[in-house]
């Protein structure tokens, strides 16, 4: 469960300031699956930041799952980021020199998970994405909506409590966009909740919850019936 | 407990882009390439040294008198005597002269090296043989009477007597800055030029003789007094003590304590000199090639600093995924250390072939350490850390967000 309280945050370039984040106060339960919506400099890619554990804030209180996050070092951030925490980025960002599977364990490397369970629980990843067949290819040949699956598994590998998922679709086309987004509703069907930062419409219909964004405040919170993709088919 | 993983990025990293690896290892092989040949044949060529100058002789001690007049007898026969009595390590004494001659029979005349001494000079010359192969050498008592007597060499008997060898009784002609001497040849020792027959035109060579010190002194030419000594002792160690006594004996007896008069002087001090002489040339290379390992280095450091911007994104992601600013920092450590290693292990193969390759051309026997080959391990390996720690410092302070954003 992600609760935050009065987070502000300032950026301050030379004498300007912009308050990126102002009070803003929100509470993500388990099994949500989110979209954060707002148009570009609103601040979602901010709190999105601040959620992930990223970046740090100016005032404020972050409980994760119970736990009072707000104050840590960077070392502690890296270690709940790589425990509670999945991140879908707009470009893959994928290790390039890697094959499929061994972009799965990383994760698992940092969690000193040993060698053979890591690879399992990456096997068992790529089937939930649908990818158990691509494990031995390089990332360079594979399409985009396949490097996202390979993305997602990444960041379902270690049970985190929540998937961030940032502009997850920005580059694909809008059917592998549909195929992403079936995976998404899959995998919180099967319990995990998924915060996903969007500026289009189209995608948030997809999810249960919409919180919309504007100069760092927040404008909307509502609670929808998601439009539901047929399952299977990936 | 990262270290499997860091070493197969480390090498995926490296062989992902083999020219430019290889060109940033070219400095630290350059430079280690240098090093182990200069060490391997520089090493080579002391142990040569050594066993020639051990060969020359060990146990060799030349002592010699100086004293500002110059004029005063500085070594006498006594001391000579007294020397050998008191000091049971010493085998052998003479002093050891040489001078430039002629030598006549009735037959022929040549060029000559004259050698004077005590009977001793037998043993502590290094020109002539000291084996008898005809008559005898010459005796103290001989030596004493300042007797008209000579040993030749066996070469020296062939040149003056059509080939003859046994020529003991002969009579010979020694010139000496236009004075003469004639001398009774009292005995024959082995040719020091036999193994040279075939190789030099052995009528150009001088001949070789010797004769009492005190028979030479009848010329003019020739100071009655000694003033350096050839001592030979049993042992190596012994040259250290016996030096010192033999000169502290020689100033207390010439009341000259203190006045330096006297220095003992033996092949081991200089082949001290000689290996400082080279070490310093040894040295010398070794840091003209350290410079290129030194740029290297910077080499090293300039190609991580190029990768940690390049993989910006990749830095970013890897902490988004939960790697802390250790990790990072040992992987990047990891990869210049690599990098580094690789090149040096390159380099001292290449040291190897190149220290053979001169060695051979030198005529000597490389001499290849095993310190040497771990002091290139480590060194490469310093080398990696010390230019590599600021570019994986760079890499791990690196903020997540701004690395993700990184085009």
């Amino acid at each position: 469960m992600i609760e935050i309280k009065d987070i502000v945050k300032i950026y301050r370039t030379g004498s300007e300031t912009l308050t990126a984040l102002d009070h803003v106060t929100l509470t993500i339960q388990e099994g949500e699956f989110t979209s954060i919506m707002g148009p570009s400099g609103s601040g979602k890619s901010t709190l999105m930041n601040i959620l992930g554990l990223l970046d740090s804030f100016d005032s404020g209180k972050y409980f994760l799952n119970g736990k009072d996050v707000s104050d840590l070092t960077d070392d502690e951030r890296a270690a709940i980021r790589n425990k509670e925490i999945g991140f879908v980025f707009q470009s893959f960002n994928l290790m390039p020199r890697m094959n499929v599977l061994e972009n799965v364990q990383l994760p698992l490397v940092y969690a000193k998970v040993p060698m053979k369970e890591r690879k399992r629980r990456a096997e068992e990843a790529l089937k939930r994405v649908g990818l158990e067949n691509r494990m031995y290819h390089k990332t360079n040949e594979i399409s985009g909506g396949q490097k996202q699956r390979v993305a997602i598994a990444r960041a379902i590998v270690n049970n985190p409590s929540v998937l961030m998922a940032d502009e997850p679709t920005g580059n694909l086309d809008s059917k592998t966009t549909l195929d992403i987004l079936r995976i998404f509703q899959q995998l919180n069907e099967e319990g995990t909740t998924i915060v996903m930062v969007t500026h289009e419409s189209e995608m948030s219909a997809y999810t249960k919850r919409i919180i919309s964004f504007r100069d760092g405040i927040l404008q909307s919170d509502e609670l929808q019936e998601p439009k539901v993709l047929p399952k299977g088919g990936v | 407990m990262f270290f499997k993983e860091n070493l197969k990025m480390a090498f995926d990293s490296i062989f992902a882009n083999k020219m430019r690896s290889f060109l940033t290892m070219l400095g630290i092989i350059i430079g280690i390439t240098a090093v182990i040949a200069i060490l391997s044949v520089g090493n080579g060529a002391a142990n040569q040294l050594t066993q020639t100058f051990s060969d020359l002789g060990s146990t060799s001690i030349t002592l010699s008198a100086e004293d500002e007049t110059g004029s005063q007898e500085m070594i006498t026969n006594e001391d000579i005597q007294l020397l050998k009595e008191t000091i049971p390590e010493i085998e052998y004494i003479s002093s050891d002269n040489q001078t430039r001659s002629e030598l006549s029979s009735d037959f022929e005349t040549r060029t000559a090296v004259a050698w004077y001494g005590t009977p001793d000079i037998q043993f502590t010359n290094q020109s002539m043989d000291a084996t008898v192969i005809h008559g005898r050498y010459f005796n103290q008592n001989e030596y004493d009477d300042m007797k008209n007597v000579t040993v030749i060499s066996e070469d020296t008997a062939r040149a003056l007597f059509n080939d003859r060898t046994d020529v003991v009784g002969e009579m010979i002609r020694l010139d000496v800055n236009r004075e003469q001497l004639n001398l009774q040849i009292v005995g024959v020792v082995a040719g020091a030029f036999e193994d040279l027959q075939g190789t030099f035109d052995l009528s150009q060579m001088p001949v070789m003789l010797a004769v009492p010190h005190t028979t030479m002194s009848q010329l003019s030419s020739i100071p009655s007094n000694i003033n350096s000594l050839t001592i030979q002792v049993e042992t190596t160690d012994d040259i250290e003590p016996i030096s010192n006594q033999a000169v502290r004996l020689l100033e207390i007896r010439h009341n000259s304590v203190g006045e330096n008069n006297y220095t003992a002087y033996n092949m081991l001090q200089a082949l001290d000199q000689v290996n400082n002489v080279l070490s310093l040339f040894i040295n010398f290379i070794a840091a003209v090639a350290a410079i290129a390992l030194l740029v290297g280095g910077i080499g090293v450091m300039n190609i991580m600093l190029v990768s940690v911007t390049e993989r910006t994104r990749e830095i970013g992601t890897r902490k988004a995924l939960g790697a802390t600013t250790r990790t990072i920092l040992v992987q990047f450590l990891m990869e210049s250390v690599i990098l580094s290693l690789i090149g040096g292990i390159i380099g001292l193969m290449f040291g190897i072939l190149l220290a053979n390759g001169i060695a051979s051309v030198l005529g000597i026997t490389p001499d290849i350490t095993l310190g040497a080959v771990g002091l290139v391990i480590l060194f490469s390996s310093a080398v990696g850390i010390f230019f590599g720690i600021y570019p994986a410092r760079k890499a791990a302070r690196l903020d997540p967000i701004e690395s993700l954003r990184y085009e």
